[in-house]
């Protein structure tokens, strides 16, 4: 499996299931960006109830708020709520995020960002899915067209 | 709870969490530098991409008029989220 040293790993397709097979925690939160203080209260609780150290509370952190706001901003005319549902194993913590009512976005288009220029070679957008995918181990999505649903899991390292 | 103020001694602090609701409140600040000038993180815990791009923004502005921002007191997890995005390019890091 891809981990973050090796590269940004591709996004790949779901199984079918998902936030049914989930034995951890989910919940909803309002489409919007001032909803990310309870997002993070979320986690915070369930870092703590599981024991997760710094770095990596630090990273679904930011993993999560890269995922929603994105999810936020861009899939314009999608439902009320976003759900994100947290897992994890002795080895990797699970997230994953559902957005209802939207088209199809899969954050494997997003062009890496060129990181080793200088100020004036830096162009705006796509950073925050080069931060993602550097963090995590996999991210996989996957889009229901019938219930116009997207799905996007990550899966990131335990820290040792 | 974030908060961005800049002391009599020219020194911007940044405090908490500085995630994606908290732009506009950097940026009203960011905004007002017109000179270089330190950056503190010493009280700063959290920082994702876009914290990043009001940083960049105001970096980008000053450094095209011969100014620019230093970084200092960075924590080791937001010092790993500049090295992955390359803004050791971008900012003097001390």
């Amino acid at each position: 499996m891809n981990r973050a040293a090796d590269g940004a790993p591709p996004c790949q397709r779901l199984p079918a299931g998902g936030l049914a097979k989930m034995s951890g925690a989910r919940r909803k939160f309002p489409r919007r960006i001032e909803a990310l203080e309870e997002v993070f209260a979320f986690l915070q609780d369930f870092a703590a109830e599981h024991g997760f150290g710094e770095r990596t509370f630090y990273a679904i952190n930011l993993v999560v708020e890269e995922l929603f706001t994105n999810m936020v901003r861009h899939n314009i005319g999608g439902g009320d709520h976003i759900i994100l549902g947290l897992d994890h194993d002795d080895e990797q913590v699970h997230l994953e995020l559902v957005d209802l009512d939207v088209e199809p976005f899969d954050p494997a288009t997003v062009a890496d960002v060129a990181v080793d220029g200088g100020i004036d070679s830096r162009r705006p957008g796509g950073l925050g899915v080069y931060l993602v995918k550097k963090l995590v181990d996999d991210v996989a999505y996957d889009y229901d067209a019938a219930e116009r649903r997207m799905r996007i899991s990550v899966k990131k390292s335990l820290e040792q | 709870m974030f908060s961005i103020s800049q002391n009599a001694d020219g020194v911007v602090a940044l405090t908490g969490r500085f995630d994606a609701s908290q732009v506009d409140t950097a940026r009203e600040v960011l905004d007002g530098i017109t000179s270089s000038c330190t950056l503190d993180f010493s009280g700063l815990a959290y920082i994702a991409s876009a914290g990043l791009g009001v940083l960049f923004a105001a970096q980008k502005r000053l450094v095209d008029s011969g100014q620019g921002l230093t970084l200092a007191n960075l924590n080791p997890h937001i010092r790993e989220i500049f090295h992955i995005a390359g803004f050791e390019h971008i900012f003097e890091i001390r």
